[in-house]
């Protein structure tokens, strides 16, 4: 029987420092044992639970594409007692790894159809991995038209600078940054994701919205794709909540009957309309 | 029924022999209090009792519990598992309410994902439960499916009618228990004799809730406002949520001296404030409503969605334990009478 | 006591109608014998639920914190001691609170009623002079009030409200003193058997908490024991961790605590809980000849200082 609390083994191979005031970084991890990554088999959209010892653990969306041979991408955002533990740590320390858990994204779904991926902020992690996964030459041609609209705060703390370079040479997708307010040095837009997503207006023919963000943005950009026709059984959501089994028995993490570790963290915005009114 | 019939002055020596092959574990006296204790002999228990203050359940999911250990240098972590080798363990004079929560816990526990720990302790243990002459008043296990002789759960179960029990064999595990000890078959008419007590006991117990369409009217009712004045009284403690056999919520902790430490599993409570606390310092159920809300909705609701069983078995702990007298029937039947509930 | 349940209706009731308060909080029947529970009034046709019997137990001062609205709260001696300290620790104020003060002869154990009776159901308790009448499904029995009334209760020397707005009831007589005679004897064991027995009773506890929440003073919105940076205690039963949160607690209620028995009232194992803040009631009491929840006037010793302060304890400990 597997035991589901006993963590693999990662080093850190890595580490990026994605936003100018530090508190954003991400990981690169490499399994200790070899034999672990070839079991160790996932989908964009799902997460893990990363182990500092000692520290504890806590819930981190896969941040690299599984056509990313080698290594585990972990984007942290230093704000307890976990994540200043990780943040602290340098290459070659070792931390524990649970996973993969969760749904992911619905590929089977998303096959044929062309998506458009908004994030904001931090909450850009899993729509990386997806957009890394779907641009991968074996996978691309099973996808349609890939919008990617995302913005953060300030120039500073926009993530994956390296990733949206070379997303934005392609031209088999649609890049749109953006920040909230830009700097001397900023050219490129400037406005609030939801403001973009109007400006840019995407087609919602033959089309799914994936939107990943801190819950202000949600909030305000339901409505503006809805408007744009998107029905809620094709906008899809990733939920966040405080964790700790990550498999659906600790009874933490619930929305209405729905575990966000086993059913979710992926739900579409009719499922979630379904559980629950606006308190949980 | 299959049925062996044992002299109430025999349980004493039954109960020692047992000790010699298993950890038994059987209310005891500590304190004033009747808990499930070990006993090394059989004068250490206590049947003649009502229920344990503390549900069994922390016989097969106690209150704290190693994952693993762990051992670090700077560039290596060695992690070692328990060695997961189980004694085998009765539990003894256990009530049928408490018996039938272990179904409860078994689909929590070892549904498609199966918690190690719990199932090997589950399967190394035989449950050999003593029916309930005496229901109290703040039983209401009829109402969610159970009743004072209910097998669920159960390898055997007692039941008393006068100077002996007749006991009925449940399952393979409480048949393999009883064999070559030499008790007698019960015959029909002695099995006849349960028919009564069973009958008495069950007509004994109190009104309850209504489960009938219970669930959809409480899913219902989840924005209602009179959930507010429901829980105003709440002081938001884990009373209710530790004694009751049900309730399976944990933490998962680590605790570490220097470079080595331990992963601890450790009960918790949604009815504490920091429960769904969350890092950024956002708190999905900021109040004592919020909590006291999802605890109903998780027994009444939310668990018959996802195992098709009410979470809660009418042991009546929260009710009697309750430092306020919030008595989850009335809050229950406060719900239901509501208007333009169908 | 169904004289002063009428009385209590009577002023409730014109409180309501003159507006002076938006919620009037006191005791109801409760679901089974021996049990009031908090109940909380707003209007007019409420009214009637509200009773007063020896089974009033909790402390409402509790549900006052922090409150937005002017309320009035049905308070024997304990709960207005308890009313005091919050008043002068800021988390409601004096003008906010009507206090409907009631000389209280102190409330029944009904765990120790329980036990009397051998674990025999009891399904109903009537009041009668200074009697408890008993009845259960084949038996019933007459007990002496007096003799069963909870520890707190029997060392309390301010059963009467120290302030209140109104006064029900008649003035009942004083014990002359608390003469700390339990803390005097464990004070003389030795510290192998106060280990001993504080160890055995922490090892009873479950951390359910119920004392801390049942607690009137205990109102931090983050409490010690869920303190991550720094992780002041661990969060198993592990009884060293247990004993650190009692002493703890003990301490931060030092000064602060008026005995009102509340906390092991709640605790579903039975743990001695008070057992420590009684110690350290008795060296407020040594140490700055002040008692909690006497008197608005009088500032918590340990939230102040005074050049002239007690330093024993620091210089001999």
């Amino acid at each position: 029987m597997k035991n589901p609390y006993l963590p693999l083994l990662m080093r850190t191979e890595k580490v990026v420092v994605e936003t100018d005031d530090r508190d954003i970084k991400t990981f690169s991890l490499s399994f200790v044992k070899k034999e672990d990554e070839g079991n160790f088999n996932y989908i964009p959209g799902q997460f893990a639970e990363l182990s500092f010892f000692g520290k504890g653990e806590a819930p981190f969306g896969m941040a690299s594409s599984p056509t990313q041979l080698g290594c585990l991408e972990f984007t942290v955002s230093k704000i307890g007692v976990v994540t200043t533990a990780l943040h602290n740590m340098e290459a070659g320390e070792i931390v524990g790894l649970r996973g993969p858990l969760g749904n992911g994204y619905p590929l089977e779904a998303l096959k044929g159809k062309n998506i458009v991926m908004i994030g904001g902020g931090f909450g850009f992690s899993t729509l990386r991995a997806l957009t890394n996964f779907v641009l991968d030459e074996a996978n691309r041609s099973r996808f349609g038209d890939i919008s990617v609209i995302y913005g953060a705060r300030r120039p500073g703390l926009l993530l994956y600078k390296d990733d949206f370079e070379k997303w934005g040479k392609r031209a088999d997708l649609h890049l749109y940054l953006t920040v909230d307010s830009g700097d001397e040095e900023w050219v490129g837009r400037v406005g609030l994701v939801p403001q973009i997503i109007k400006e840019v207006a995407p087609s919602s023919e033959n089309a799914y919205a994936l939107v990943c963000g801190p819950p202000a943005m949600i909030k305000f950009t339901l409505p503006v794709i809805k408007e744009l026709g998107f029905p809620p059984e094709k906008t899809l959501l990733s939920l966040e909540m405080k964790m700790k089994c990550g498999v659906g028995m600790c009874g933490r993490c619930n929305i209405g009957s729905k575990y966000v570790c086993r059913d979710g963290p992926v739900f579409s915005y009719a499922e979630i309309l379904d559980l629950v009114s606006d308190e949980y | 029924m299959k049925a062996k019939i044992i002299k109430k002055k025999d349980i004493a020596s039954l109960l020692d022999s047992l000790i010699k092959e298993y950890e038994v574990f059987a209310p005891a006296k500590r304190d004033g209090l009747v808990l499930f204790e070990r006993i090394s002999s059989a004068a250490e228990s206590s049947l003649d009792y009502i229920n344990s203050k503390i549900s069994p359940k922390q016989l097969l999911f106690p209150q704290t519990e190693t994952l693993f250990s762990y051992s670090s240098t700077r560039d290596s972590t060695e992690i070692k598992a328990p060695s997961g080798e189980e004694k085998p363990q009765l539990i003894f004079g256990i009530r049928p309410c408490d018996a039938r929560s272990l179904t409860l816990l078994d689909k929590v526990f070892d549904g498609e994902c199966k918690d190690p720990y719990y199932v090997s302790r589950r399967a190394n243990t035989v449950v050999v439960s003593i029916g309930c002459a005496r229901p109290q008043t703040t039983c209401f296990c009829t109402s969610v499916g159970g009743g004072p002789f209910s097998t669920e759960g159960s390898d055997l179960l007692l039941i008393d009618v006068g100077d002996e029990y007749i006991v009925q064999i449940v399952s393979d595990k409480g048949e393999r228990l009883l064999k070559e000890r030499g008790f007698e078959d019960a015959g029909e008419d002695k099995v006849a004799l349960t028919a009564i007590v069973i009958k008495k006991a069950e007509a004994s117990i109190g009104p309850g809730v209504e489960a009938d369409g219970l669930k959809e009217k409480l899913d219902k009712r989840f924005d209602d406002p009179i959930w507010q004045k429901l829980t105003e009284k709440c002081i938001g403690c884990g009373v209710c949520t530790y004694l009751c056999p049900t309730c399976h919520c944990f933490d998962i902790v680590d605790e570490a001296v220097g470079l080595d430490g331990l992963r601890i599993r450790t009960w918790d409570s949604c009815q504490f404030a920091m429960f769904t606390l969350q890092a950024s310092g956002l708190n999905p159920r900021p109040t004592v409503k919020e909590r006291f809300r999802q605890r109903i909705m998780h027994k009444f609701s939310y668990m018959v969605d996802d195992h098709d069983q009410i979470g809660c078995v009418g042991c009546g702990r929260c009710i009697t334990e309750c430092p306020v007298n919030l008595d989850i029937r009335q809050v229950l039947n406060n719900l239901l009478q509501l208007e333009g509930v169908k | 006591m169904s004289e002063l349940t009428n009385k209590i209706r009577e002023l409730v009731r014109s409180f309501l109608k003159q507006k002076k308060v938006e919620l009037v909080i006191g005791f109801e029947q409760g679901t089974m014998p021996m049990r009031s529970t908090p109940c909380f009034v707003r209007k007019e046709e409420e009214v009637d639920r509200l009773m007063w019997d020896s089974f009033c137990e909790n402390n409402l001062a509790t549900y006052l914190v922090k409150r937005r609205e002017r309320v009035a709260i049905v308070a024997k001696g304990c709960d207005v001691r308890a009313a005091v300290e919050l008043i002068k620790e800021k988390q409601i104020l004096r003008e906010q609170v009507v206090i409907i003060g009631i000389p209280c002869q102190g409330m029944v154990d009904r765990k120790k009623v329980q036990a009397e009776l051998g674990g025999k159901e009891i399904l109903e308790v009537e009041e009668n002079d200074g009697g408890l009448i008993i009845k259960g499904d084949d038996f019933k029995e007459v007990l002496n009030r007096d003799e069963f009334l909870y520890p707190s209760c029997k060392t309390c020397i301010h059963r009467n409200p120290v302030i209140y707005d109104v006064l029900v009831g008649d003035a009942v007589i004083e014990l002359s003193a608390d003469s700390y005679i339990d803390v005097e004897k464990f004070e003389a064991q030795s510290t192998e058997e106060r280990w001993e027995y504080l160890s055995k009773e922490f090892g009873d506890c479950i951390r359910c908490y119920a004392c801390r929440n049942a607690c009137p003073l205990c109102y931090c919105q983050e409490c010690f024991v869920d303190c991550s940076r720094p992780q002041w205690i661990g969060k198993t039963t592990d009884v060293s961790d247990t004993a650190i949160f009692h002493i703890m607690r003990a301490f931060h209620l030092a000064g602060r605590c008026v005995e009102c028995g509340a906390c092991e009232r709640a605790c579903p194992m039975e743990v001695d809980i008070r057992k420590l803040n009684r110690k350290l009631s008795k060296d407020i009491k040594d140490l700055f000849d002040y008692q909690a929840g006497i008197s608005l006037e009088q500032v918590t010793p340990l939230a102040t200082f005074k050049p002239d302060d007690n330093e024993e304890f620091i210089l001999n400990p």
